[in-house]
């Protein structure tokens, strides 16, 4: 019966006085940099520290949903390589992460919304990214309980299909990570709370922690929504807004829906989890604030957009219902950067509701970033600072939108 | 949880009745001699007070736990008046000038 035997999938290693790399926050960014540090850089010398458990954040919050369909050619591309790193990690980290290919629906209430799918399919596929755009009756065919009359408070226009996307586990993401970094040789501390950072001639030593001081030579931001407050003990300011996020599922039910949909103008999207559960979200609260609160509004909300677009899911009960913090940029677009005014600081953050996808790639050139120096040419783009040059990116554009954040 | 926001005209209201105008900045700085950089700074970087560590060491700009935020309000879905209060963003609550709950 030895298969049935408990295995740790990495064990706790005891807490040295100094690293050489440190990364604050344990979520799929932190663990994915360090990672691909030890892995591809050699760079073994590496803790990640975690003030809870890693997956805390949005890392284990999110709802799981991953796709390439961006709006400008930079985030697409971006986004395209991290979709096919999924399949490589799965192999690479011996772990089943899940990623279950099922396409995401957009679905468009407008002509205007229609003429931005056409744009964005067009970048697409000049990129080799797959999407096009699906008249309602084919939205119907593709998710047959979606309601294309003319009955609801927005009518189903017409849809943009983006075949590459779909489901990955969270959980097996963020515990796969810590498992290969743990096999490299990286050390994961959790319950280790970073409340300082210390300087001196302008680089960072090391930080100070509720397990007592630990010095490095680079640090890693990668706190997720509470990157403001950490850069805040450098006095660094950041355009981050943290915001949370709500979701909920529903009871179990038979396998009826096998992709995702969402709906900018509803504010809703939902796919069917491989339990059976109809996971749903988002919405985001308007006031910028640290707390996980769900609230009843939100539920609400939530049932309505639902039973709007999809009649039969009205006696659908919810089982669930949890919020997380996303990290807001005024461009919907992160902010990787290693030149933020102190020799060896590096930040990671800005996701907003898209670093669950992101995490893979961005760690892996996070990695090379801080392992050489230098800036890779894919992450030009994501400079923070564009926003003192008036030079945001063009994501506000893109098609999924789902809240205050305008 | 949700809560409440207490508007000059209307008295204590739902959140949701509320638009979010963000942290109170102070009047916008005088453009003559501004740069560039100076300018979007004012606009689009801050520090939220509040999160995660930003205890005790976190220095006086970063603001620690409990540390206050005022901010501006729309009560778009009432009276329609711009106003001023103070909020905890490590607790969501509205809290009265000089402390306690608002
Ligand atoms: C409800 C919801 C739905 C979402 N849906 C999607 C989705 O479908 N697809 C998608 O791509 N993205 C989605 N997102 C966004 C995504 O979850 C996040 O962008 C992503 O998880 C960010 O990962 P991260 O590693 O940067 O940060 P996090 O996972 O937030 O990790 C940061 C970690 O830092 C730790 N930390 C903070 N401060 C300190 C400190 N001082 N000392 C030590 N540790 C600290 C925190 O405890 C936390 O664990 C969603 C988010 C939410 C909330
Ligand atoms: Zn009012």
């Amino acid at each position: 019966m030895n298969w049935l035997r408990l295995r740790r999938l990495w064990h706790p290693a005891p807490l040295k006085r100094r690293y050489d790399t440190v990364i604050i926050g344990g979520g799929v960014h932190g663990l994915a940099t360090a990672y691909y540090l030890a892995r591809t850089h050699g760079i073994r010398d590496v803790a990640v520290l975690e003030s809870q458990y890693i997956g805390f954040g949005g890392s284990g919050r999110n709802t799981a949903i991953v796709r390439a369909n961006q709006r400008t050619p930079e985030n697409v591309r971006f986004y395209a390589e991290g979709l096919k790193l999924w399949r490589t990690l799965t192999d690479e980290l011996d772990y089943n992460l899940m990623f279950f290919n099922c396409g995401n629906l957009n679905l468009g209430h407008s002509e205007a919304a229609l003429n931005g799918f056409r744009m964005a399919a067009s970048t697409h596929n000049f990129l080799g990214v797959r999407s096009e755009l699906l008249d309602p009756q084919q939205c119907a065919e593709l998710i047959p309980g979606l309601d294309i009359s003319d009955r609801p408070a927005f009518p189903i226009h017409g849809g943009l299909y983006h075949p590459p996307g779909g489901i990955v586990r969270h959980d097996a993401v963020v515990w796969g990570l810590a498992k290969g970094a743990a096999a490299h040789g990286v050390h994961i501390h959790q319950g280790c709370e970073v409340r300082g950072i210390d300087t001196e001639g302008g680089r960072v030593t090391g930080v100070r922690t509720s397990l007592g001081r630990i010095g490095c030579n680079r640090l890693g931001i990668m706190a997720g929504g509470y990157s403001t407050a950490v850069a805040a003990m450098l006095g660094i300011e950041l355009p981050v807004h943290p915001l949370t996020i709500q979701a909920t599922v529903t009871q179990p039910l038979k396998p009826f829906l096998h992709h995702v949909f969402s709906s900018g103008a509803y504010h809703v999207y939902a796919n069917q989890t491989l339990k059976g559960e109809i996971a749903a979200g988002a919405h985001m609260d308007p006031q910028v604030n640290y707390t996980t609160d769900a609230t009843a509004y939100y539920l609400k909300h939530q049932a309505e957009a639902l039973v709007d677009l999809m009649p039969a899911l009205s006696r659908v009960r919810f089982m669930r219902i949890w919020a997380g913090l996303a990290d807001m940029t005024p461009d919907m677009a992160p902010i990787l950067e290693g030149d933020l005014g102190f020799g060896g600081l590096y930040l990671d953050a800005g996701w907003g509701y898209f670093g669950f996808k992101s995490g893979p790639v961005a760690g892996k050139y996070m990695a090379e970033y801080m392992a050489t120096g230098e800036r890779p040419d894919i992450l030009r783009t994501f400079q923070l600072k564009r926003f003192l040059e008036n030079r945001y990116s063009g994501e506000t554009a893109a098609v999924m939108k789902y809240g205050h954040w305008d | 949880m949700t809560f409440r926001l207490t508007c000059p005209v209307c008295g204590k209201r739902d959140l949701y009745e509320f638009t979010f105008g963000g942290q109170d900045r102070g009047p916008r700085p005088e453009q003559e001699g501004l740069s560039a950089d100076e300018h979007f700074r004012w606009v689009q970087f801050r520090m939220i007070p509040g999160g995660m560590g930003a205890g005790e060491d976190a220095g006086p700009r970063a603001g620690g736990q409990g540390q206050l935020q005022h901010e501006w309000w729309y009560h778009g879905q009432g009276c329609g008046v711009w106003f001023r209060t103070t909020r905890d963003p490590a607790t969501n609550r509205e809290v009265k000038d000089g402390g306690g709950e608002g």
